[in-house]
């Protein structure tokens, strides 16, 4: 599903923001990055969505090489992932079904289907009473839920997850994760960013942490070096 | 693209234009500034080119007879410059036809400005044969007893070539330095739309929007300001043009400027035209420097 083979990158301001980067995440994981600010947790994210391109190295995204994916094509590759932000981005004048309407309209899915799906989605992470409200009249655990039916909405087979519980209540953040949790029962792969070792610690899936740049840890390789001694 | 996303995309830049009002407001003066000047310009250089071809298609030269010359020694005059060669017709011109062509047939202001209160002269109107004896034949006419002078037109056309060189050059600067101006304020008051909606454009971005979408609504902003523009700069053209047109033929009864009627319809076209380049081009700046910024870049923007 995912795969970064020796993948250096190196802002123009000279931060080495990640070094020979060497990982594998498979279909239907669910993944913690972990590790302090400025370690590379962002970049990392942010070159699986072609946000950046590496100096070196390869990376392979639902088995295509993204060296190789033209810049048009970028758009297409986006569709395949459902992306879920710290600060929400939910745009305040459009009510809960239009924030959710939005993703697909701007993909070009018709009314039709729009009508279908975005109720059903809503109702998956509990928001189905609350389609008419606006961001401000819901809690922060309820804002990041629409965000999340948000990068849902388009069928994505991964969500990639950037400090989904960053902006709420520590109480909410076990909600969203184990909604998130939910969502990879079904199949979908899920890269989740968090400074939190409470919800890393509750929830035992994969951790990868990142320090410098490098992948320090991986409960992955861990497991199976474990495994083989 | 299917036809909900078309309708979507115009709906989406119709409201760009509504919730960023007081900056489409100023684009749209400026453009109807810009294109009111340009129409102008082009307008009066019309008239002074049909000017133009009015004196030179004439190719006629007065010639003015001393005042008070006996009618009958007049008629020997316009012998003499029969005989001089190179005269092609030669027709007199009484000072009562005279007062006539200027004033019209209206009685009341001809009543006292006829017969010996009349301050035209008799005069002869000839045109030559050959325009390359011009100097010539005006010299030996201008030579012959009881001629007082020959009106020479050639000065009136160097005099308006040169207005309309002018208004030519003018006209081009003025236009070209307004339509950078309305390009500036086009694509300045798209990006002001474009700062307001950065959260859009980011969440756009992050579910795989292309960049033809995102695009749209900002070009569809720019072209709804250049149709709006070019639709009343045309109007506000015509009215103006037709206003001024009654006043002045009512000074001067015997100018005859263009109608603007039969150009009524190619003004509209145009003016609603080079409003939609306008526009678009505008739109296009600015969203074209944008899109190349990703994720948080955006929402940093």
């Amino acid at each position: 599903m995912i795969e970064f083979r020796d993948v250096s990158k190196t802002y123009p301001n000279g931060t080495e923001a990640l070094k020979h980067v060497n990982l594998k995440v498979k279909k239907g994981e669910f993944v913690f990055i972990v590790g302090s600010s400025g370690a590379g947790k962002s970049t990392f994210l942010k070159l699986i969505m072609c946000e950046e391109s590496p100096n070196s190295g390869e990376i392979i995204v639902n088995g295509r090489k993204l060296s190789t994916v033209k810049k048009r094509d970028v758009p297409y590759l986006r569709r395949t992932m459902g992306i879920v932000f710290q600060d929400f981005r939910l745009i305040d004048n459009m009510t809960v079904y239009d924030n959710v309407a939005f993703a697909m309209h701007v993909i070009g899915a018709s009314t039709r289907d729009i009508r279908k799906r975005v109720p059903y989605i809503l109702g998956l992470v509990g928001l189905q009473k609350k389609m008419k409200a606006y961001p401000n009249q819901l809690s922060g655990g309820e804002q990041q839920r629409v965000g999340l039916a948000r990068a849902l909405v388009n069928n994505p087979t991964m969500i990639i997850a950037d400090e989904p519980t960053g902006n709420i209540d520590p109480a909410l953040s076990f909600e969203i994760v184990d909604l998130l949790s939910e969502i990879n029962r079904r199949g979908t792969t899920i890269l989740m960013v968090t400074h939190e070792h409470r919800l890393v610690k509750h929830f035992h899936r994969r951790v990868i942490e990142i320090h410098g740049g490098q992948i320090v840890a991986d409960t992955a390789l861990t497991e199976v070096v474990s495994h083989e001694v | 693209m299917k036809f909900s996303s078309v309708k979507y995309l115009f709906r989406e830049g119709l409201r760009n234009v509504w919730s960023n009002r007081t900056m489409s407001f100023a684009s749209v003066g400026v453009l109807i500034s810009c294109l009111l000047l340009t129409g102008a310009a082009v307008l009066l250089s019309m008239n002074i080119g049909s000017a133009m071809e009015i004196l030179e298609g004439d190719n006629s030269v007065r010639v003015v007879l001393d005042d008070g010359l006996p009618t009958l020694t007049g008629i020997q005059v316009g012998e003499e410059i029969k005989k001089l060669g190179n005269i092609e017709s030669c027709e007199f011109i009484p000072k009562d036809e005279a007062i006539k062509q200027y004033l019209g047939d209206d009685d009341t202001l001809l009543q006292g400005l006829t017969g010996a209160d009349n301050p035209l002269p008799d005069a002869f109107r000839i045109s030559l044969v050959d325009l390359s004896l011009y100097d010539e034949t005006i010299a030996q006419i201008t030579a012959l007893d009881g001629v007082q002078k020959v009106d020479d037109y050639s000065d009136i056309a160097e005099k308006l070539t040169s207005l309309d060189t002018l208004v030519t050059m003018a006209g081009f600067w003025i236009v070209l330095l307004l339509s950078l101006v309305s390009l500036f304020i086009i694509a300045n008051t798209i990006r002001v739309t474009m700062f307001s909606r950065r959260v859009e454009i980011s969440i756009m971005k992050s579910v795989g929007a292309t960049n033809w979408f995102i695009r749209v609504p900002f070009v569809v902003e720019g072209v709804v300001i250049g149709v709006v523009s070019g639709l009343v700069a045309a109007l506000l053209l015509v009215i103006a043009y037709n206003s001024l047109l009654e006043v002045i033929t009512d000074i001067a009864p015997f100018f005859t400027p263009i109608a603007v009627a039969p150009l009524t319809v190619r003004i509209f076209l145009i003016f609603i035209g080079a409003g939609i380049l306008f526009g678009a081009v505008g739109g296009a700046i600015s969203i074209g420097k944008y899109l190349r910024k990703e994720g948080g870049d955006i929402i940093a923007w």
